[in-house]
């Protein structure tokens, strides 16, 4: 469903080139979750990014469902719409009610008419457990409120991927729990998900796949429980042994 | 805080009212020293006065017969050649005719009263369509001009780069007569077209600068949520961007479009007859010239008042979703 091919993404900071993704190379397979874990700054969202083209990448290929991003004939906004993302800070939009954050983009991409749109939001709202909220503007709810309602915001678009980049990392601890079950949940329905993410447990319980990355590199590829109990990198057993 | 008492507020406010009554004594003790009259009651006639309108036959003929109604008259004259009478109304103490007098065509019956608008309002009505006017266009100009101002093509960059330093280090006064005397005599524009086109330029360049700081106070999350569900660069802009931008530019905004009903004051150079030059024009005549100038200042001070407020509104309507 998801392929990259030797991407390269830098950037200039300071006189020198930093190579944030440096020859990543791998692939989700359909209905496959794949939980990609590292130390930060190793490059982790930034290759995430580069799945549906918010980053744009130096070298390399990316192919979601056959596509190629890069190609000269690809239209970049109609990918998108096939690949779901959720964003640390939700991203919310915030002069538009929750009912309307979660239609607009049926509107206007999908061409949806308003009460197909509608149904489709409130079921999806009610699935993610904020359908008593749909009227409320984004400010008055809580972190993990939002980022639900952002969930329910890329899945409305019907994607056939969904991108997670630290879904749980803005939020309160206690808030956590809420969003992880909501993710738990689109996992078990078969959902192909790409996962960037410090929650070892949602990694361990959930995942497919992990892949650790540190400087921009693949260091080790391998299903969790392999992964958790004998990382083969040093650099994984350091990591693991500092957040565990 | 337990125990702490809020300082009364009233002794401040006694001061303002203080303060505000001198200067007005202040104001009051300078004209007497300059031995000036005051003729307010010259004012309002400025405003709407009744103007004596002559009423006169259509047809030749003798009066037949004048009816009293209330201080009006109605005079019938029968015409000459035996048609059927006419009927004019005149106020009754301008009546110039008797019963049995004969008329010729054009002859003046009498008089009647009629309000008109005078020069202040006409002025004022001149000042704020035209202030509107230039305003929206201003607007739009503004908001083509921000998006370029932010555009990756170089050339649109430039344009825009180019034209708000043009305009905005350049006093108004030049502009205006650059437009009115140079690019007014190449196009061949009326003075009108002219006036607004100079004030809309000018307010355009100060709104576009408005709108591209607006544009990127938004932060990137937003347009790279939006990108992300799938939506263009434009619907992107539309959508997402441009209504944010927009409640977050509206104060001052609204402060550019009150410097616009202001500034529209220059546009009296080039003989528009706007409040101000209405102003000028009546001094000339009444010899009020305080009295004047403080009624054209009130007139301006309640049109921006009346925006601002206009804006405040607006801006608490959009603040629903904070």
């Amino acid at each position: 469903m998801i392929e990259a091919k030797q991407l390269v993404k830098t950037f200039v900071g300071r006189g020198h080139i930093v190579r944030a993704v440096d020859h990543v190379s791998t692939q989700v397979a359909k209905g496959e979750v794949v939980v990609i874990i590292g130390p930060s700054g190793s490059g982790k969202s930034t290759f995430l990014r580069c799945l549906n083209g918010l980053e744009e990448f130096d070298d390399g290929q990316v192919i979601i469902d056959g596509i190629d991003l890069t190609g000269s004939k690809t239209n970049l906004n109609a990918v998108r719409r096939e690949v779901g993302m959720v964003f640390q800070h939700f991203n919310l939009f915030p002069h538009k009610t929750v009912l309307e954050n979660v239609t607009l983009a049926q509107r206007v991409v999908r061409k949806r008419k308003l009460a197909e749109a509608n149904d489709k939001a409130m079921s999806l709202l009610t699935k993610v457990g904020i359908a008593e909220k749909a009227n409320e503007y984004p400010s008055r709810l809580s972190g993990g409120q939002q980022q639900r309602v952002a969930i329910a915001r890329a899945l409305a678009m019907d994607p056939k991927v969904m991108l997670f980049d630290e879904p749980t990392s803005a939020l309160d601890p206690e808030m956590v729990g809420e969003v992880l079950d909501v993710m738990k949940q689109l996992a078990r329905e078969g959902m192909t998900m790409a996962v960037v993410t410090h929650e070892m447990g949602f990694a361990r319980e959930v995942a497919d796949r992990v892949i650790f990355m540190d400087a921009g590199r693949i260091l080790e590829d391998a299903p969790p429980t392999e992964f958790f109990t004998a990382p083969k990198d040093p650099r994984a057993q350091v990591f693991l042994k500092q957040v565990l | 805080m337990p125990g702490k008492r809020h300082p009364a507020q009233w002794p401040w406010y006694g001061l303002l009212a203080l303060l505000l009554l001198g200067m007005v004594i202040a104001l009051w003790a300078a004209t007497q020293r300059v031995h000036y009259s005051w003729h307010w009651d010259r004012v309002p006639q400025y405003f709407l006065y009744q103007d004596e309108v002559l009423q006169s036959t259509p047809v030749a003929g003798t009066v037949a017969q004048i009816a009293a109604d209330g201080h009006d008259s109605r005079v019938e004259i029968a015409p000459a050649d035996g048609g059927r009478p006419t009927t004019i109304t005149v106020e009754t103490d301008t009546l110039k005719v008797k019963v049995g007098d004969a008329v010729a065509e054009e002859d003046d019956i009498g008089a009647v009263q009629q309000w008109r608008i005078g020069p202040l309002t006409m002025g004022l009505w001149v000042t704020i369509w035209i202030s509107f006017l230039s305003g929206f266009i201003g607007l739009v100009i503004g908001l083509i001009t921000g998006l370029c101002r932010i555009s990756k093509n170089p050339t649109l960059r430039g344009l825009a780069v180019f034209y708000i330093e043009l305009i905005r280090g350049t006093p108004l006064l030049v502009q205006i007569f650059i437009f009115y005397f140079f690019i007014g005599t190449v196009l061949d524009l009326d003075r009108i077209v002219a006036g607004v086109a100079a004030l809309a330029l000018f307010v355009g360049a100060y709104t576009a600068e408005i709108i591209r700081a607006g544009i990127q106070s938004i932060p990137k999350g937003q347009t790279e949520a939006a990108r992300s569900l799938g939506m263009s660069a434009a619907e992107t802009m539309i959508y997402i961007v441009l209504p944010q931008a927009f409640k977050r530019v509206l104060p001052p905004l609204a402060g550019q479009f009150i410097s616009l009903i202001k500034d529209s004051s220059l546009v009296s150079v080039i003989a528009i007859t706007d409040l101000t030059k209405s102003g000028r024009e009546i001094i000339t005549s009444s010899f009020a010239t305080f009295e004047i100038w403080f009624t054209v200042a009130l007139l301006y001070l309640l049109v921006t008042s009346v925006l601002s407020q206009l804006l405040f509104w607006l801006e608490r309507r959009f603040a629903r979703s904070d």
